[in-house]
């Protein structure tokens, strides 16, 4: 038998009907991957990167043109962030559509939903650092809307920027939380995320209907392993084709006293800034947000015996994830200069 | 005394936890009221009535208007922080990010901007317009006592 740190995260056997793919869509274990990807890129590019208005602009260039690899390794990490974005939702809906969510995997359910939270910090901070027209101003307006919150609104304004304005102090802060608080969290609790499997008994499975009949078993080296390190190469061919075909957007530097025909939220908070033209402040970025997490947080809860409230969940769930796929949709593709609607043809 | 040492090692961590709070919060603690920092943008003729010049250097535009007073109005959309253009044809304000427009005193034509356009203090000293960068003062409506007018032309 293997003996490794590592293997530690990992079972020793595995029921033979954990192995299909379509269990999990290897979503969670694509995940894990991309984030190794970005911790390691991430290292390797902060060695170039400047966090100052003037010098940023100016490390990225010559990482990009002068630095071995260095637009392949910036490339890579842009598309893997943005990637990881999608994968975790994907994730969470998928463990949603199992009900692995109850008893035992609750506490599991509510790590998922901090990892969330911090994937989407670290792209957020890590979406400022290229300080060119469209991170400085998808930043000014995404900050902006803190500043909505009754009460803690202007203090969390001010704390987020560093100061009254975007400028060098929040790019100084948004680079020391992408580069030391963000990625410590994620390794933290994405190790307590795997454990906290274990402990429950590794995945959810569906019971095979005859009482005190045992799964069949099979030993996690080769089955399991073979199968994840196929899918974690097929993940890394598809990212490193992404970089290499597609460049990571650089715009002109950042310029406050200019702002584009057309700013954007990034495009996963692009749902609020839309709701925002919609609704008022305090219920686009309080109200809404606040109940959605505490339906998130509360809902492993309820009865899973009672049909009608399980029904009324899914439900609850699904429409919730539609609107929000209407608005993204609606802000990314309907909006055209001066955010008038417009058709995308 | 188990229990001793461990209350010890807590009440040392929450020192530890309010310590770092307390350190992160006092570096980037702002000043509660901003210093005044004036700027001199010329003579009161270079500016004439019924005119909106873009001043780059305080992210202004200074407003005169046809009756002779003055207005500084910060180029921050009151909405979410992009800057305002004006527009010399329509004589209106438009924010490039969320279609907000601004009368020429500042007021709101078309939400979703929530209040006027800020205002910057402004004083009309030997016949030179100076103009306070430093603040920016937050207005629900526009009144004419927030024109500056140069002195012996003042009305009312």
């Amino acid at each position: 038998m293997k003996k490794g740190l590592l293997l530690h995260t990992r079972p020793q056997t595995v029921p033979a009907s954990a192995l299909r793919f379509r269990l999990t869509w290897g979503l969670g274990g694509a995940a894990v991957l991309m984030v190794v990807v970005q911790l390691t890129t991430g290292l390797l590019l902060n060695f170039f990167y400047r966090p100052t208005p003037a010098g940023a602009p100016v490390s990225i260039t010559h990482l990009n043109n002068e630095v071995f690899c260095g637009r392949l390794f910036h490339n890579l990490h842009h598309w893997t962030g943005h990637a990881l974005v999608v994968i975790v939702v994907l994730h969470l809906l998928r463990v949603f559509g199992r009900a692995a969510y109850r008893q035992e995997r609750y506490r599991n359910w509510l790590i998922g939903l901090g990892l969330l939270f911090l994937v989407l910090l670290a792209n957020f901070s890590g979406y400022l650092l290229p300080w060119d027209q469209r991170s400085y101003w998808a930043v000014t307006i995404t900050t902006a809307m803190l500043g909505y919150l009754p009460g803690l609104g202007p203090f969390l304004l001010e704390a987020a920027r560093g100061g009254s304005e975007v400028g060098p102090a929040t790019l100084h802060l948004f680079h020391t939380l992408h580069s030391t608080v963000l990625p410590a969290g994620l390794a933290v609790l994405m190790l307590w995320h795997f454990w906290q499997i274990r402990r429950a008994g590794g995945l959810l499975l569906k019971s095979s209907g005859r009482p005190g009949e045992k799964p069949e078993k099979l030993a996690a080296d080769p089955h399991l392993f073979i199968r994840e390190k196929a899918a974690a190469a097929i993940i890394l061919c598809l990212l490193v084709y992404a970089a290499i075909f597609f460049d990571a957007p650089i715009g002109s530097p950042a310029n406050p006293a200019l702002t584009p025909a057309s700013v954007r939220a990034p495009w996963y908070f692009i749902g609020f800034q839309e709701l925002l033209i919609h609704t008022n402040p305090t219920t686009a970025i309080l109200a809404l947000p606040l109940l959605v997490v505490m339906f998130l947080v509360l809902f492993p809860l309820a009865d899973p015996e009672n049909p009608v409230v399980q029904r009324g969940i899914t439900g609850l769930f699904y429409t919730l994830l539609g609107g929000f796929l209407i608005l993204t949709g609606t802000g990314l593709f309907l909006r055209g200069p001066g955010m008038e609607l417009v058709w995308p043809f | 005394m188990r229990r001793l040492w461990r209350g010890a090692g807590l009440l040392v961590l929450a020192q530890f936890l309010g310590a770092s709070i307390y350190f992160l919060l006092s570096g980037s603690r702002r000043k509660k009221s901003p210093i005044p920092v004036f700027i001199d943008v010329g003579p009161v003729e270079d500016f004439a009535p019924d005119s909106v010049t873009l001043v780059r250097r305080g992210e202004f535009y200074l407003n005169r208007f046809a009756d002779g007073g003055f207005l500084a109005l910060s180029r921050r959309c009151t909405h979410l922080g992009c800057a305002v253009t004006w527009d010399r044809e329509r004589k209106i304000f438009t924010c490039p990010c969320h279609a907000s427009s601004f009368s020429r005193d500042g007021s709101v034509l078309k939400s979703p901007a929530p209040r006027p356009l800020d205002l910057h203090p402004l004083i009309i000293e030997k016949g030179r317009v100076k103009i306070d960068i430093g603040t920016r003062r937050r207005r629900t409506l526009f009144s004419p006592q927030q024109l500056g007018y140069p002195a012996g032309k003042q009305k009312t």
